[in-house]
């Protein structure tokens, strides 16, 4: 899989109240981790639109929880569900995938065929008992820092009501 | 004439006329209470072809990887409805040569399922029997004898079957049976609908269950005729890892979703994988929910008409996913 890029969170979200972003990484959060640590979240990008607008909003200085980590991919035509899937094996909270805006993919139709699979994986992913409110899949083009601000603060709060998830097996 | 007279009368053919250098239907098992594939290669030997509520395996499985094995051979094959399905499948992503197919259609009105009989035994059944239509005898090595009325025996995927009648064949051996109206009825998805209102919670911990048992042993990848990168697996991957080798309910999950991800749009709930399971675990909550959302999102039947693609290889610019 791609790499988790943090440098990218850390820098578009530089103060926020999340303690030890950086120090529960590292492997499975399954057993003996406390139940009242900081949710953890993997956000799948493309690289044109959706890592863009993560980079605007840093820019920007537009404040945003430093939940999440970042993975940055060609296209969200390269995206698999199972990306997904494996980040909450092993052992993400939530998982938010974002990409161009249909009409606007670098490669002009990736993300056509990537909506199609996002909206399936979305039903999967819930009738694996993961509840909807882990997983979301939105468009944010390079311009709309805000609309990412919004997106991973409205996103973040959803997962943090429901708090960590321990001890599943996806 | 018999289904059965019908498809060894057109494999003899076949393999005299020299339209194909084997010939793929079904035969006896180790006793008459089973049925497995047959490969015939002379048209002497094809008594052995056999034909009744048994024949469950669905052989489009042996025509998905190297297609033709071996290279330039033209086969014969038997088909029921959903077995077609799964040909569709193939032959709409043209992964098989129409050319070099010579496919037998077998219209089919259930296939009864072993393991329900089995339960109603303490002991091993050496031979089941089809004394009338419509009704299952089954012998135990003690001599113990019932008989079933063939619906209340049916494999779950039966008792909802859309497809009787294959969707694509050659020959077709006998009439065709009566078919549901497709354009009026909706498919049935009674059977995952206990599932589907369980709570979250409870959902995950039935699957934690059911999949705690699985030994990830391929069978039901191996026996999936559309799940075909069957020696480039991602699930066998090492490098990069996706599955990891840990011995887990996590791995079992995540190896199953590897499986039901990669045949979406394609499988047609032909349910060889739930028969294959040696440990029996109902994969298809999972296939039938897929082919649920796909039906509500496309209107899609995998494998039911050749002139379509699966859905998830073209794109509609006048989709309506996502916000």
């Amino acid at each position: 899989m791609a790499e988790v890029n943090n440098n990218q969170a850390s820098g578009a979200a530089t103060q926020s109240a999340a303690p030890g972003a950086a120090g529960a990484a590292g492997g499975a959060a399954t057993t003996g981790a406390p139940a009242d640590r900081p949710v953890k979240i993997i956000g799948i990008v493309c690289n044109w639109c959706s890592y863009a607008g993560a980079d605007t909003a840093g820019v920007g200085r537009f404040k945003q929880p430093a939940n999440l980590r970042l993975v940055r991919v060609p296209c969200t035509g390269r995206i698999d569900p199972l990306f997904a899937l494996k980040a909450f094996e092993k052992g993400a909270d939530g998982v938010l995938i974002s990409g161009c805006h249909p009409g606007d993919c670098h490669y002009s139709e990736g993300n056509y065929y990537a909506r199609r699979k996002f909206e399936l994986a979305e039903r999967m992913i819930h009738h694996l008992g993961i509840p909807k409110e882990r997983f979301k899949w939105t468009w944010v083009s390079a311009s709309e820092g805000q609309r990412w601000q919004k997106v991973v603060t409205e996103f973040v709060a959803g997962v943090e009501k429901l708090g960590p998830r321990e001890g599943r097996a996806l | 004439m018999s289904r059965q007279d019908h498809i060894r009368e057109f494999a003899a053919k076949a393999l005299a006329d020299g339209r194909v250098d084997y010939f793929i239907g079904w035969k006896q098992g180790h006793s008459s209470s089973e049925a497995i594939p047959a490969f015939v290669k002379e048209a002497a030997a094809v008594e052995e072809l056999i034909w009744n509520p048994l024949c469950h395996h669905n052989l489009v499985t042996f025509l998905k990887r190297n297609m033709p094995d071996p290279t330039g051979a033209k086969i014969g094959v038997c088909v029921k409805g959903c077995d077609s399905r799964t040909l569709g499948a193939l032959l709409q992503e043209e992964l098989v040569d129409k050319d070099k197919l010579y496919v037998v259609g077998v219209p089919c009105d259930g296939i009864v399922d072993r393991r329900k009989l089995e339960k109603e035994f303490a002991d091993e059944i050496v031979d089941i029997a089809f004394p009338e239509k419509g009704k299952v005898a089954a012998t135990t090595r003690k001599g113990d004898r019932k008989e079933f009325a063939q619906d209340q025996v049916l494999l779950e995927n039966c008792t909802r079957c859309r497809y009787p009648n294959p969707v694509y064949s050659d020959d077709t051996a006998g009439p065709l049976e009566i078919e549901p109206d497709r354009g009026l009825t909706a498919p049935d998805w009674s059977d995952i609908a206990d599932y589907e209102n369980l709570s979250d919670d409870d959902k995950q911990a039935l699957l934690e269950k059911i999949y705690s048992t699985c030994v990830r042993c391929f069978a039901c990848i191996n026996v999936c005729p559309v799940c075909f990168c069957w020696d480039k697996c991602v699930n066998r991957s090492r490098q990069p890892e996706l599955v990891s080798q840990k011995v887990g309910t996590k791995e079992n999950l995540l190896f199953q979703m590897v499986h039901m991800f990669h045949v979406a749009g394609r499988c047609p709930s032909c349910g060889a994988c739930d028969r294959a399971c040696p440990v029996e675990i109902p994969l298809y909550l999972l296939h039938r929910k897929m082919n649920k959302e796909i039906y509500d999102m496309f209107g899609f039947e995998p494998g039911a008409k050749l002139d379509e693609k699966p859905v998830f290889q073209v794109f509609d610019l006048k989709d309506q996913f996502g916000d």
